[in-house]
């Protein structure tokens, strides 16, 4: 009996010992890594204010990105911004919403080369940096092409930062600070639909001359489609047909607008051949622009089933007829590195500034809040 | 360091024995596909083995090394998220891995972590194919592997070492230490296995380019080790104890100069903390009828161990849900940690008129803590099991090995799963054809696990799905074996159908489950979803042909060849109809030869050399590519040093892998044929040391099958 009263203490004793030894004591305090981090974000917001003696700031946000072309993309908009007179007296920064884009830029970048590391923190971490600098105004311009399921968490990131989400602001200071929102690049559809039609035209004008250009957006499936704003495509499209019948716009994701609906549409049309120019709709030229429209060869086109999502638009066209040639039919530019089109979004900062009303949009989006 | 002093110490107050250690070192007898001992020849259920001599010459590194090349039946494509294993066209997840019989624990992505079985430790490995088994649970659809270690009776103190090193700092160490005392007898084992990890290129496919100074490896650098300790303890003839217990580690190190945010910049190291305790009997209630007892606790606990600031979804200090939680260098965070408690009982009776009768239970509760990946946090399932197997020589030439097993998982209800077995013995032939039903319930990642990995430059969405429902299968064989003392000849055809094979199929972003917080973006990085989903129909097929010949007594030669096709459908709801799938790994052809040779030149030296080659033809894939055919030649020498009956002995193995250097330098990002490095050498030098009596560990077997 004895033997087995040990026996069994033996085996507690094991049990015990492998499981303290396999459990990893939780040595790290979440409190202090949000604080620690949010202080490193608070005094290089802090530095820069010091260095500009700005008391305005202006916050473009994007979702992100971990190409370089996109990186490029980012660099060049917030240069424009800080030359252009209608922002002088702000201080620009660049946030991403994608917490794996964040994270892969700042730690990547060639950091052993000692090269430039870019901090694309997330709009929260900026947000509250700004109110602990104490800048007079904030204006966050959305960097979304449709006012959809993005740019609600645009708004929602203000909100929390305008209630003091974290109780660490001062309160008079968060009482006086001006909040400003620049809408997305397709919120108006009587502006800002036929001014991006217009910009698009000025740029691939003479090559809607030769051959269709198709747009490809990204769209949300229905159901993230939030305020229903996939329609700004067909909008568009609208818009720039006015001025062109070869303009076109289909998307990745949203109903009825693939790129099957684009070709039937040309078919309708007439268009059964001829030359075909593909261009993203999207703001930087990323993994969908590369892959899903511009994909080249036989990993992007199955011929058993010719339908399938997983063939490019270069080689759905391709299949059915059209021109498209590698070198010449695929336009692989993000809108904001058209500058027409940048101009469009960094209007929309200027009319944020002429305290443009948003209110209105703003709460009919959210009657409940 | 303190800790792993203090679990020895906790594991020396232990009073224990070993289970039915005898039955498992017994010459030329398996054990796995009955549960009962067998000549192999005589084995109702057909069986692969790799004996202790195989091993031995073949000195492979890794479980995965030892089973792709001694078989054609097994592929591998080790990487960071396990070893890709695949039995006959099926995966890691309807493979049953056992170690002395029990279950091996703890998988990323269906993959168990073979690390956890030390090579240097194994005395040989059975192999059943399909769930023909009663005993080991009806998920083994594709197959069991019960690896079985070395067991150590001698009296007295036992001591072994053996240390590896191989190309690209290639390092194994194995440390045994027996000690047998009286009614006691206590083994500890040691063993630590690192590589550096290798690059066969640097080119990847991102940014819409290839680029040509990624930093991604094809195989990283890891380190894992592990202790354990058995005792046992003999209370009387009739009654055994015994208590064990392990602690493992692992850390995969992934680069940290890349200089592409798109592919080869990485924030985190993937790192393992696993643990078992367990502890069981035997009982023997008279010459040939025993019962034996187990209960096991097994843990696997999944890190990211970060190197660089990373966030992270967690909660803000408001406990608000954020998706920008902050970790930094050095700090690590959980993903996963999978418990299964396990309780098992067997009895073995040997019944009048020609019966043997094996009769037992299992119960099994697995609980999975996974804070992130996980709605709620927490998933849990348990799954209870009563099998009964009568092994019935009705006629001298005919064997009649019939079962049942009932399951019933507490989420998915009720299973029972017959198997049926039967042998015609005719001389030194033997006809074997075999019926049995496999049910496996969805595991709880399956059901509710959902997470964002970064592979290469793409991103993908991985969902359980909660609608799933549980995979049954019919297995179907039929086999024809010749065997006598100098050859054996062997083929046996297949066929394995699955209901509702669960699978990751690709799936349109429109079915994305509404409220998940991971369908974001702009277009700007796309991600890619994928989901659990049932098949409509699945099945694999196949022959496998097994040769062996000893031309002389110091001369051998042998192989396999396994052919597989696979036929599997999933529902497309968007366009009303079924799509073909590709069962990923797939392979149609995969074969393995050898060449032995070994002569004693002086008592005191014996050489062992052989020639092994191993292939496949080409892999089938859903993503990113094909994986290109190979093969992949080795040649391994083995010295043995030192006189029998003296305590030390020595061993030397001295080999290259690869001769040939077939690399396969794909892109990243798409897949491989093979991981090889390329031509490889190693060196291997053991040390046995024994105090008692009975210490030949030179083998004097004669044949690849035979046994010491």
């Amino acid at each position: 009996m004895m033997k087995i009263k040990s026996l069994l203490i033996a085996m507690a004793a094991v049990a015990a010992t492998a499981f303290t030894l396999s459990s990893c004591s939780s040595d790290d305090d979440p409190v202090n890594n949000y604080t620690q981090y949010q202080n490193a974000v608070d005094q290089e917001v802090s530095a820069q204010k010091q260095k500009s003696g700005n008391k305005k700031a202006i916050l473009l946000v994007a979702f992100g990105s971990t190409w370089q072309q996109a990186f490029d993309a980012f660099d060049t908009t917030k240069a424009a911004y800080e030359a252009d007179s209608r922002f002088k007296g702000y201080d620009v920064f660049v946030s991403y919403s994608s917490a794996i884009c964040i994270n892969r830029a700042a730690a990547g970048e060639h950091v052993a080369d000692g090269a430039q590391v870019r901090n694309y923190y997330a709009p929260n971490f900026w947000l509250h940096a700004f109110g602990a600098a104490k800048y007079d105004e904030i204006l966050v311009q959305s960097l979304q092409v449709i006012p959809g399921e993005e740019f609600t968490r645009v708004i929602n990131y203000m909100k929390d930062f305008a209630n003091n989400s974290l109780r660490d602001l001062d309160d008079e200071y968060l009482s006086k600070v001006t909040l400003r929102l620049g809408a997305p690049l397709l919120t108006d559809v009587d502006k800002d639909v036929p001014a991006v039609a217009k910009a698009l035209d000025a740029v691939y004008g003479s090559k809607a001359k030769n051959g269709v250009v198709a747009f490809m957006g990204h769209g949300n499936p229905n159901d993230y489609d939030t305020y229903s704003a996939n329609v700004r495509y067909t909008q568009l499209e609208e818009a720039l047909q006015e001025i062109n019948p070869n303009y076109y716009v289909g998307t990745v994701d949203m109903p009825d607008n693939y790129k099957q609906n684009v070709g039937e549409r040309m078919e309708l049309n007439g268009i059964k051949s001829g030359k075909m120019y593909l261009h993203p709709l999207m703001s930087i030229a990323g993994d969908h622009a590369h892959n899903d429209m511009g994909g080249v060869g036989e990993e992007y086109w199955d011929p058993m089933d010719p339908e399938s999502e997983d063939n490019s638009w270069f080689e759905y066209f391709s299949n059915k007829g059209y021109e498209l040639n590698e070198n010449e039919s695929i336009l692989m530019f993000g809108l904001l590195e058209v500058a027409g089109v940048r101009k469009i979004w960094m209007d929309h900062t200027a009319n944020a500034i002429a305290d443009e009303a948003l209110d209105e949009y703003y709460h009919s989006m959210f009657p409940e809040e | 360091m303190k800790r792993i002093v203090s679990l020895i110490l906790a594991m020396g107050s232990i009073v224990v024995y070993a289970q039915d250690e005898k039955q498992y070192t017994l010459p030329g007898v398996v054990v796995t596909g009955t549960g009962t001992q067998h000549l192999l020849k005589d084995v109702p259920v057909q069986t692969e083995v790799i004996s202790r001599k195989m091993l031995d010459n073949y000195s492979g590194k890794s479980l995965e090394e030892i089973l792709g090349g001694l078989t054609a039946s097994f592929s591998f494509n080790e990487g960071d998220m396990g070893s890709q294993l695949q039995l006959n066209g099926l995966g890691n997840n309807y493979v049953l891995i056992l170690v002395d019989g029990k279950r091996l624990h703890g998988d990323n992505g269906g993959e168990n972590d073979l690390g956890l079985i030390d090579p240097h430790n194994v005395e040989r490995i059975e192999i059943v194919k399909g769930a023909q088994s009663a005993l080991y649970g009806s998920d083994a659809i594709a197959g069991v592997i019960n690896i079985i270690t070395k067991k150590h009776t001698e009296s007295g103190v036992y001591l072994e070492n053996t240390s590896r090193y191989g190309s690209y700092n290639d390092i194994r160490q194995h440390n045994g230490v027996s000690v047998k005392y009286g009614k006691w007898t206590s083994y500890t084992n040691f063993q630590l296995q690192h590589t550096d990890g290798w690059q066969n290129t640097a080119d990847e496919y991102t940014e819409g380019t290839i680029v040509h100074d990624s930093k991604n490896k094809t195989v990283n650098k890891y380190t894992n080790w592990q202790v354990s300790e058995r005792l046992s303890y003999d209370f009387s003839k009739n009654l055994s104890l015994y208590a064990e217990g392990w602690v493992y580690g692992k850390r995969i190190y992934r680069p940290t100069d890349g200089h592409y945010p798109s592919c080869d910049v990485h924030t985190y190291d993937l790192m393992y903390r696993n643990a078992s305790a367990s502890t069981g009997g035997q009982w023997k209630i008279n010459k040939t009828d025993y019962l034996t007892f187990d209960v096991d606790w097994n843990r696997h606990a999944y890190y990211y161990k970060y190197t660089a600031t990373t966030l992270e979804d967690g909660y803000d200090p408001n406990g608000k849900f954020t998706n920008y939680f902050p970790y930094f260098a050095g700090q690590k965070n959980l993903q996963s940690d999978q418990q299964r408690t396990l309780a098992t009982v067997k009895g073995v009776f040997y019944l009048p008129a020609q019966n043997i009768l094996n009769v037992g239970g299992e119960f099994r509760y697995d609980y999975l803590n996974a804070p992130m990946r996980v709605v709620d946090g927490k998933a849990s399932d348990w799954t209870g099991s009563i099998y009964a197997q009568d092994e019935f020589n009705l006629l001298k030439w005919l064997n009649i090995t019939g079962g049942i097993r009932l399951n019933q998982n507490g989420a998915f209800g009720f299973k029972a799963t017959p198997k049926l077995s039967t042998m015609i013995s005719m001389g030194d032939f033997r006809i074997r054809l075999g019926w049995s039903q496999g049910f496996k319930t969805p595991t709880p990642k399956e059901l509710h696990y959902r997470y964002l990995r970064q592979m290469g430059s793409k991103t993908y969405y991985y969902m359980g799905n909660e609608d799933l429902d549980a995979q049954t299968s019919n297995y179907w064989s039929a086999g024809a074996e010749y065997r006598d003392n100098r050859f054996t000849f062997s083929v046996t055809g297949y066929l394995n159908k699955l209901e509702n094979m669960i699978t990751l199929v690709n799936i349109p972003v429109g079915e994305i489950p509404v409220g998940s917080t991971q369908y974001l973006g702009d277009g700007s990085n796309e991600i890619i979803p994928r989901m659990y989903k049932n098949m409509e129909d699945a099945k694999t097929y196949g022959v496998d042909v097994n040769l062996s010949y000893k031309i002389s007594s110091e001369l051998s030669t042998g192989g396999n060849y396994s052919y597989l096709d696979t036929d599997a459908h999933v529902y497309d709801p968007k366009h009303d109809r079924l799509n073909a799938v590709t069962i990923d790994g797939m392979a149609h052809h995969k074969w393995n030869v050898y060449l032995t040779w070994n002569h004693r030149f002086v008592p005191t030296y014996r050489l062992s050399a052989g020639i092994y080659g191993r292939g496949s033809s080409k892999r089938y894939y859903q993503n990113d590519g094909n994986g290109k055919a190979y093969q992949i030649w080795r040649i391994a020498t083995t010295h043995d040093l030192g006189k029998s009956g003296k305590p030390a002995t020595y061993r030397l193995e001295v080999g290259v892998d690869n001769i040939f250097n077939f690399v396969d330098r794909t892109p990243h990002d798409y897949h491989l044929g093979t991981t090889s490095a390329g031509t490889t050498f190693y060196a291997t030098f053991s040390v046995k040391f024994n105090t008692g009596k009975k210490i030949n560990h030179l083998t004097t077997k004669k044949d690849n099958y035979d046994e010491d």
